[in-house]
């Protein structure tokens, strides 16, 4: 595998592939994290030349490993300050870990402000100025790579709040149906891709075979091991597919750990008109799908296909985490407006969390009153219009507080908190804390512990345990955003050793390695501690490991909980 | 003794019940119930895995219910 470097400060940006070298052995967010904690500054200004964004399959990306499509997408980031490291789903994985890049690495900065499109085949690589995709929305701008290019390409984009370099902006990916739905929203990277003047890479691995294991008879037993643990197993077997993540939210709701009106209460009264039961009736109804594969070798298909009223095509089905960030947590409870503003979402490439939670922020100062759906889709609206306003809330909810003086602001290192209350659920709170992403559900996902009693059951209202739970979590998750598998496998390998098993014995049939369970989790900790060191050399310290104080203060309704974590245990997070 | 009992997930009663506005079960009795027995009662097209009692996560199911209980049930399911 070769790693594809375009720099940018050229005056003809300047290609260069060359092997993998010393990167050896890693993958997705395990090569990304590597590559930005060697070499780039961590004390650069994220969109300065000096940054570099990232993109690389994971370690069984291209192969014919089910699951294994998940891309990475990592730099400094422009809304923490910390690294970053944020994947999405879609087709770009696979398709360009077959054209044989482990990596695809933007450096430098352009002069002016051209913007460039990077088309890739196995041919080689062109970089193309093409000043004519200035500020287009996502959806327009993928219909005119198609055009240019043919059905069969895969996209990786972004939209006008990556050109504007905001720091909610994200990278969208192309998925099935070639539209750009899946996105690595967290964390500003569309503003990092912005700033290197690229608004799309087209991939074509036309006359490209699957990558071969070293063992392939090993390899297609592992996997098809893999395959039966995840179709036997009750979640991604069938609740996943039936109802897509956002099944979620009825029981994190009954919990009382949905946070609503910006994190004031535990549960909202119209949870059950956005659920993904109510969801899923809809798509059948209206001839959307309710079970639907972001990319190709996809088993769980926890995704779907979301239509109108009129039964016309209006976005993909949106995540537990979009419906909630932009329907409860801001008091609005119209399923089709909150599927409408996931579409202004992805159109003009943010992500769903950042905005949902800065919408709340701008009702908790007054901008609009909570519950006011056409108010929400306005302040999206102006950050596809680059006003002054929409600049703001593109730039997420802790610069929005910022700007409107509002102190309950639901961040940590600047990114805002997803759908779990950590005053209800105490674990998710101490990943929240001490991820080196900053406030990441899926860092250390405590909740298939703490409430969906996945792999085992941990008091969501006690703070004992929650440290060493996030703890194996984190050092997990780390090893599986590696390999390109999606995270939803983590269910299925909780309950089931001889998946987790399987899941092992693919990589090592693949390269001809002999890892054990131990090496994995040494695996996930190398790639930690690549991310920890990055965020100390930038100026991190422990008191940056604590959730906002409010959430230690006010008492959260039903069941009038704080955090309780204690900072010092907070601080044995990376004490291993 | 009046209990709500909330079914989500895709799980039914087989049985026919009162109903609240919102279409939840409305379980009454004079005898006792335990929360087992409340759901061997219910007769359900699939094995509840959640069970949440007034909002707490049960880890055994022979605690007795009390008029005004709520109790929500779910099947494995997950997200993200
Ligand atoms: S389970 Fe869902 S998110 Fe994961 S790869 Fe499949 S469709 Fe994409």
């Amino acid at each position: 595998m070769k790693i594809l470097r375009v720099n940018m400060s050229e005056d003809t940006p300047m290609v260069k592939v060359e092997e993998i070298g010393s990167y050896e052995g890693l993958g997705g967010r395990g090569l990304t994290s590597a590559i930005v904690s060697k070499e780039v500054d961590p004390l650069c200004h994220p969109l300065s030349a000096d940054n570099k964004l990232v993109i690389a399959p994971g370690l069984l990306g291209g192969t014919a490993a089910a699951m294994s499509g998940r891309l990475s997408v990592g730099c400094k980031s422009p809304l923490t300050g910390t690294i970053k490291e944020a994947n999405a789903g879609g087709q770009a994985g696979q398709v360009m870990a077959r054209l044989g890049y482990a990596a695809i690495v933007l450096e430098g900065k352009p002069k002016g402000d051209d913007i460039y499109k990077i088309c890739i085949n196995k041919d080689g690589v062109k970089v193309i100025k093409d000043n004519s995709l200035k500020m287009l929305p996502n959806y327009e701008l993928v219909e005119r790579m198609k055009g240019e290019f043919g059905e069969k390409i895969a996209c990786i984009s972004i939209g006008p709040a990556g050109e504007m370099k905001l720091a909610g902006a994200s990278v969208a990916v192309t998925d099935m149906e070639l539209r750009p739905t899946r996105h690595a929203g967290r964390g500003g990277v569309g503003a990092v891709m912005g700033s290197k003047g690229i608004k799309v890479i087209v991939l074509d691995d036309t006359g490209t075979t699957p990558r071969q294991p070293k063992d392939p008879e090993a390899f297609k037993e592992a996997n098809k091991k893999f395959v039966m643990g995840l179709q036997k197993h009750p979640v991604t077997g069938q609740g996943l597919p039936a109802y897509g993540t956002n099944v979620l939210t009825n029981i994190i709701n009954e919990v009382g750990a949905y946070p609503t009106y910006n994190f004031k209460e535990g549960r909202f009264a119209g949870a059950r008109k956005i659920s993904g039961e109510v969801q899923a009736e809809l798509e059948k109804q209206r001839g959307g799908n309710p079970t639907h594969g972001c990319h190709r070798g996809c088993v769980i298909r926890c995704s779907g296909i979301y239509h109108d009223k009129d039964g016309h095509y209006l976005t993909k089905q949106p995540e537990y985490e979009t419906v909630w960030a932009l329907g409860g947590n801001c008091g609005i409870d119209d399923i089709d407006k909150i599927a409408y503003m996931d579409f202004l979402c992805d159109n003009f490439g943010v992500d769903t969390i950042e905005m949902g939670v800065t919408i709340g922020v701008a009702m908790e100062a007054g901008l609009i009153k909570w519950g006011d759906a056409d108010g929400a889709i306005e302040l999206l609206n102006e950050i596809g219009k680059g006003s002054y306003l929409g600049r703001i809330i593109g730039n997420g909810a802790a610069y929005t507080g910022r700007a409107f003086g509002v102190d309950r602001v639901p961040v940590v290192k600047g990114q805002a908190l997803p759908a779990y209350d950590p005053r209800a659920v105490q674990g998710i709170g101490v990943t929240y804390a001490t991820s080196t992403m900053g406030a990441d559900h899926t860092a250390g996902y405590s909740i298939a512990l703490n409430v969906l009693k996945t792999g085992g059951f941990v008091d969501p209202l006690k703070p004992e345990g929650q440290v060493d739970l996030s703890r194996n979590l984190q050092i997990a998750t780390a090893f599986i955003d590696s390999t390109g598998m999606c995270i939803f496998i983590a269910f299925a390998l909780l309950d089931q050793p001889e998946t987790n098993s399987a899941l092992v014995e693919m990589l090592n049939s693949f390269y001809g390695w002999n890892m054990t369970d131990k090496d994995v989790v040494e695996y996930g900790k190398k790639v930690l501690k690549f991310e920890r060191d990055f965020n100390l050399k930038a100026g991190f310290t422990k008191e940056h490991d604590r959730l906002p104080k409010f959430f230690y203060r006010e008492p959260i309704p039903p069941h009038n909980t704080v955090f309780m974590v204690k900072d010092e245990e907070l601080d044995q997070l990376f004490n291993w | 003794m009046r209990v709500i009992v909330k079914l989500f997930g895709g799980l039914n009663s087989g049985k026919d019940f009162k109903r609240t506005e919102e279409g939840d079960i409305i379980f009454e009795s004079v005898e006792s119930y335990s929360v087992g027995q409340l759901i061997d009662a219910l007769s359900l097209n699939k094995k509840p895995f959640i069970v949440i009692h007034n909002g707490i996560i049960l880890t055994h199911l022979d605690i007795k219910l009390k008029d005004g209980d709520e109790i929500s049930l779910f099947p494995p399911i997950a997200g993200g």
